[in-house]
């Protein structure tokens, strides 16, 4: 195999597919590697844990065709550390017979051992019809869920993103059981059949929000198989496995109405909360919200550094009452709002509030309070 | 057990010879005869110590321990600060799997967490090839039989389906139901318990302990 192209087009193609790369490779060390094949001028670079996979296309000057399997994290930051210009890459045999890959820039040479390509695992093309989906509406739709997905492996139907069928258009939910997001986009209907759902890790779609994030415009083609799913944006493919398992009814948690209505500025809320949550030192120290007619009092209490307050203006309709929040959880879930003033509906304070936009029901945010005395 | 807070210094012979200066420690002789020498540092290890048997003999200001190898511990005591003894009584010993017998004793003490409604019926519910760890009923009155484990596996639910099976020979209990609980269910496990009409439950640890007091949750 060789080939020669800029050091950038390398860069962002490893650095890319390295992010499926297996952190720790277990017994299968040939996980830790990217897997470069050159077809022509063609160069594909894909990187694996198996439950991810990532495969970047790139058009470079290539010489000779065929495959190697090159440790990934060390590539990378090789050829990141190369002066900027052109790059070439050839496998050649090393003194022991072993293939190596010899890695060239200006005068600066590496030759790194590399692992046996047919270790690599067979990944499967991807399966399914292919539907397309605006990138910037799932993008958009991908920060205000995966954030509410558990990272807790010990529940794993909650690490995933529910990806469902509803009412013509596509539905995506995610809950930690602390928090559940809930976002709607209108017209992606052809994605799923009426019925049809699917769990998708949040940590791929996390990953594809990055891709996305990074992306102006354009569309994404999803391909949906039995086990797996697969995006493709421009010249990245990424495939998921998806979760098996029932996802909690989560339509049973969403109350029908609230007696208690806050409309808030989204920018004034999120800089109180997070002044005041200077003092919550620990993951369990709540923000408690006093609602009143002229406005909201937040307030952070804490035993061994003291205590923080600030007022914001706001309009509330309903009972005074004070209610607690996880000062994290209800950040995420403002920050989510896309509108300049977010509404608060809530019940009690031990009943689940929601956040929402103020101009549109496509997104909700349920949030659990917590108990304080 | 008695414990003496002692001005000493240590002295052993045997295999090699070791000698600790005079400062204050910790004796500590235990039920079975041994001997051990603490400092005010480290989480268990002595600084000198003498296994049983082994054959303690007091003199003013000197303890000498040896045992039948020829080994000596010496200690020489310049002042006793304070000296105290208890009896401590048979220990039960380490329990490997403590988790999984709280886990059910937690469920036993709560089984409306799994499933709502029931009610316990007995735990360690007896069978001719071992108890199973809950029998419940469901507000049916139906009976439902429930085995714990921490890590929710196909070994597992392979258990539980034994226990049906003699379960249902008895008349007053048939049909039985089951409930695989665990904190975590791996996905092959609760395929075959699907396929057995077994229900899988993943029961959160800290929420039955009530360490999670004022995180309220969804579901």
């Amino acid at each position: 195999m060789k080939l020669r192209c800029e050091r950038d087009v390398l860069v962002d193609a490893l650095g890319t597919a390295g992010r499926a790369v297996a952190g720790r490779s277990g017994a299968l060390p040939v996980l830790s590697g990217v897997r470069l094949e050159v077809t022509g001028d063609h160069l594909t670079v894909t990187g694996t844990d198996l439950d991810l996979t990532i495969t970047v296309s790139s058009m470079v000057n290539g010489s000779v065709d065929g495959v190697v399997v090159a440790p990934g994290r060390l590539v990378t930051d090789i050829v990141r550390a190369l002066e900027p210009g052109a790059v070439t890459l050839e496998t050649g045999d090393s003194e022991s017979g072993d293939e190596d890959l010899r890695i060239t820039a200006g005068r600066s040479a590496f030759t790194v051992r590399t692992h046996p390509a047919g270790d690599f695992p067979r990944l499967a093309s991807p399966s399914g019809d292919a539907v397309t989906l605006p990138a910037e509406g799932l993008s958009e739709a991908l920060r205000q869920v995966v954030r509410a997905a558990s990272g807790e492996d010990s529940r794993p139907i909650l690490t995933g993103v529910l990806m469902a069928a509803e009412a013509g258009g596509l539905r995506l939910v995610a809950t930690d059981s602390y928090r559940l997001a809930v976002r709607d986009l209108p017209g992606a209907g052809a994605v799923l059949s009426e019925g049809q759902k699917v769990l998708v890790p949040s940590r791929a779609l996390g990953e594809l929000q990055r891709l996305l994030g990074s992306a102006a415009g354009g569309d994404v083609e999803l391909r949906l198989g039995q086990h797996d799913a697969t995006f493709g944006t421009g010249s990245v493919a990424l495939t998921s496995r998806l979760i098996e398992g029932e996802f909690p009814n989560y339509r049973q948690l969403i109350p029908a109405s609230y007696p208690n209505r806050l409309v808030v500025g989204r920018e004034a809320l999120l800089d109180a909360v997070r002044r005041v949550k200077l003092l919550a030192r620990d993951a369990t120290t709540p923000v408690r919200i006093a609602l009143r007619p002229d406005g909201i009092e937040l307030t952070v209490i804490t035993t061994d550094w003291g205590t923080a307050t600030e007022d914001v203006d706001a309009k509330y309709e309903g009972a005074e009452m004070t209610v607690a929040f996880n000062p994290a959880y209800l950040i995420d879930g403002v920050e989510a709002v896309p509108t300049d003033e977010v509404v608060l509906d809530t019940l009690d304070a031990l009943k689940p509030a929601t956040l929402r936009p103020t101009d549109s029901d496509d997104y909700l945010y349920l949030l659990m309070p917590v108990r304080v005395s | 057990m008695r414990l003496v807070i002692a001005t000493c210094s240590v002295d052993y012979t045997g295999r090699l010879s070791a000698h600790l200066p005079t400062a204050t420690r910790l004796l500590m002789v235990k039920a079975d005869g041994s001997v051990s020498v603490h400092s005010d540092g480290k989480a268990y290890k002595p600084l000198n110590w003498m296994t049983e048997p082994c054959t303690l003999v007091e003199a003013p200001g000197r303890w000498v321990v040896s045992n039948p190898k020829g080994e000596t511990l010496t200690i020489t005591i310049d002042e006793v600060h304070a000296e105290v003894a208890h009896e401590l009584g048979d220990d039960p010993g380490l329990q490997k799997d403590g988790v999984e017998a709280h886990l059910q004793e937690l469920l036993a003490a709560n089984p409306g967490s799994l499933e709502a409604g029931l009610t316990l019926v007995r735990r360690e519910y007896p069978t001719d090839i071992g108890p199973v760890d809950l029998l419940c009923r469901d507000p049916e009155g139906r009976a439902v039989a429930i085995e714990v484990k921490r890590r929710g596996e196909i070994d597992g639910v392979e258990q539980l389906t034994r226990y049906l099976e003699r379960l249902d020979l008895d008349g007053r209990l048939r049909p039985v139901r089951g409930i695989f609980a665990a904190q975590q269910i791996k996905p092959q496990a609760r395929v075959i318990a699907a396929a057995r009409n077994i229900t899988c439950v993943e029961v959160d640890y800290d929420h039955l302990r009530g360490l999670d007091l004022g995180r309220l949750t969804l579901f």
